[in-house]
């Protein structure tokens, strides 16, 4: 079914996210594994199970705070594990509801068609990543968007599009301008809008994924095929309404063992250069090939 | 002169006791004449001997109370008359090993009505400014009730004296001595800050210690020198107020040897709340 705030061609439909509210602080979200989405390894993108966490989050943030309305504040993740099953999961719980924020924590994890967790050697694997989100609380003033969201929102649903037939940042448009400065664009059209009418919290992950990767592989003399984004700590400072939204990233260093670290920046160009998110990167040298086509 | 006097009684400053530990610096730097902007500060702070860690350099519990100590300053001065309370801390360090002096900068990247968010950025002087950590931090805007600030503007603080004797931060923020997935700190009324709560400086070292004991026992640790926390992120959910304060730890899984440690910090005292909740990475050193 489509759901509101949506246009029916969107990178959530697209990337077959289904998702279901398990009580009234926590829910679940899944989509599929496939190589659209994958990294050079075979592992699953951290900017695509930043998106999951994004939808998990919000899914539960615009029931708690109903009739106010959320604005996403910042948002972290870790990878953890390998990726297992043909699905992953993001199971956000809330950790704490303030006058002025939420707080929602997520532990991202393999799951099979049942949305259970495949074992192996007798022992439920390590969880694929954790992740954790902070809403600041917009107070309601009449009949806002909250309240139609949260009548309408269903406590199960899927977002409706096509399945993902070309890798995700070509289906979001990111075009490489300068690998070494990490200078990537994407504009924003309603496939990657949120709510608002903005560019969507996954994709602007995946944007900075994308920046910090390329950045941090032409740094190794390479490209962004040489290295895996493992951690995302993104500060959101305002919306990307017009676009095209740029990054910029600077690489703090490279270690010996080839980790390395930038801070990447985003700008909306067409409106005034405003800067939007702060996001720092971690990455680590691209392993052994495991999971999706392995 | 600079301060600010919360009332809460005789002995140590609670606006400087934790600063003068890691002997921080700060200097705040006015927006050019003209525009329309919050003030940047800049610390420095010696990487004094008992402050470092199994790697060598500033433990990540000391850098993060020293990011927390100068993002918070740097915030409160941008909302003056009002005053800030840390709610997020999300750090990345890239090195664990410094010469010192470490140079800190806080730059304001958003001041809303409810919250402020500054990056930070750490290089070692000592090491021809090598990057050591990059940071961003969230704070809400509070009414600061009785709390009187008294600010000489552009503000300063100056480097503190050497300590000779210092004790390690574990011992100087009352962790109790053990092991295992469960580590204690004892709430003393010198670590509490302005507002009479732990200071969130505190908080983080706790969080490093307890991830660290929490990790210690896992691959690859074993032959090491020991281990040391490395990218952190803290959610600053409730303020400490009673005490004991407990760190419950919950290793999530090791990957490329950095181990993810799940921390979830209670005030043991106050009904057993939840007050901290994050994640710390850890490295064999």
């Amino acid at each position: 079914m489509a759901v509101p705030g949506y246009p029916p061609e969107h990178l959530l439909g697209d990337l077959g996210i289904a998702a279901e509210i398990t009580t009234e602080t926590t829910a679940r979200v899944r989509t599929r594994v496939t190589p659209f989405v994958a990294t050079p390894d075979g592992r699953v993108r951290a900017g695509v199970l930043a998106t999951l966490v994004d939808v998990v989050g919000g899914a539960i943030a615009a029931r708690v705070l109903a009739p106010d309305w959320l604005a996403t504040a910042d948002l972290s993740l870790q990878l953890v594990g390998p990726v297992l099953g043909p699905f992953v999961e993001a199971r956000g719980s809330v950790l704490r509801r303030g006058r002025t924020t939420l707080v929602i924590e997520a532990l991202v994890v393999a799951v099979d068609e049942d949305g259970v967790e495949p074992e192996v050697d007798g022992r439920t694997p390590d969880p694929v990543a954790w992740a954790s989100m902070t809403f600041a609380v917009l107070p309601a003033r009449g009949s806002e968007p909250s309240e139609r969201l949260t009548t309408e929102l269903p406590v199960r649903w899927g977002y409706s599009g096509g399945d993902l037939a070309v890798p995700v940042l070509e289906a979001v448009q990111v075009t490489v301008e300068d690998r070494a400065t990490g200078r990537l664009s994407v504009p924003v059209r309603p496939y990657v809008h949120n709510s608002f009418g903005a560019l969507q919290g996954g994709a602007i992950a995946l944007l900075a994924e994308a920046a910090g990767a390329e950045a941090l592989g032409a740094a190794r003399g390479g490209d962004a095929t040489d290295v895996v984004v493992t951690d995302l700590q993104i500060a959101y400072l305002a919306l990307g309404k017009v676009g095209p939204v740029v990054s910029a990233a600077r690489v703090l260093a490279l270690g010996d063992d080839g980790r390395g670290g930038a801070v990447v920046e985003l700008h909306d160009t067409g409106a005034d250069d405003r800067l939007t998110t702060v996001v720092n990167v971690s990455a680590e040298p691209v392993g052994p090939r495991v999971g999706v086509g392995a | 002169m600079t301060g600010a006097h919360a009332g809460t009684g005789e002995g140590t400053d609670p606006r400087r006791h934790v600063t003068d530990y890691f002997r921080l610096e700060r200097q705040e730097i006015p927006p050019p004449a003209g525009r329309e902007a919050s003030s940047a500060v800049v610390g420095r702070a010696p990487v004094d001997e008992h402050l470092r860690g199994p790697a060598g350099g500033m433990r990540t519990g000391g850098l993060l109370t020293s990011l927390d100590s100068l993002g918070g300053f740097t915030s409160g001065l941008a909302v003056l008359p009002q005053w800030i309370v840390t709610t997020s801390l999300m750090a990345t360090v890239s090195e664990l090993t410094h010469v010192g002096p470490l140079r800190i900068r806080a730059d304001v990247v958003r001041k809303g009505r409810n919250s402020v968010i500054t990056a930070l950025d750490v290089v070692d002087e000592g090491a021809g400014d090598r990057h050591v950590a990059a940071a961003t931090m969230t704070c809400a805007v509070l009414d600061p009730g009785d709390m009187t600030l008294e600010f000489t503007r552009p503000a300063f603080v100056a480097m503190a004296a050497p300590q000779p004797g210092a004790p390690p931060p574990d011992e100087f923020f009352s962790i109790v001595p053990g092991g295992g997935p469960v580590t204690r700190m004892v709430l003393e009324d010198r670590l509490r800050n302005p507002w009479g709560i732990l200071h969130g400086g505190a908080v983080a070292m706790l969080a490093d210690e307890a991830a660290c004991r929490a990790a210690a026992g896992r691959p690859g640790a074993a032959g090491t020198r020991g281990v040391a926390a490395g990218d952190v992120v803290l959610h600053y959910l409730r303020p400490v107020r009673v005490g004991p304060v407990e760190a419950r730890c919950t290793v999530l899984g090791t990957r490329s040897g950095r181990t993810t440690v799940r921390v979830a910090i209670h005030d043991v005292g106050s009904d057993d709340r939840m007050v901290t909740a994050g994640a710390v990475t850890v490295l064999a050193v």
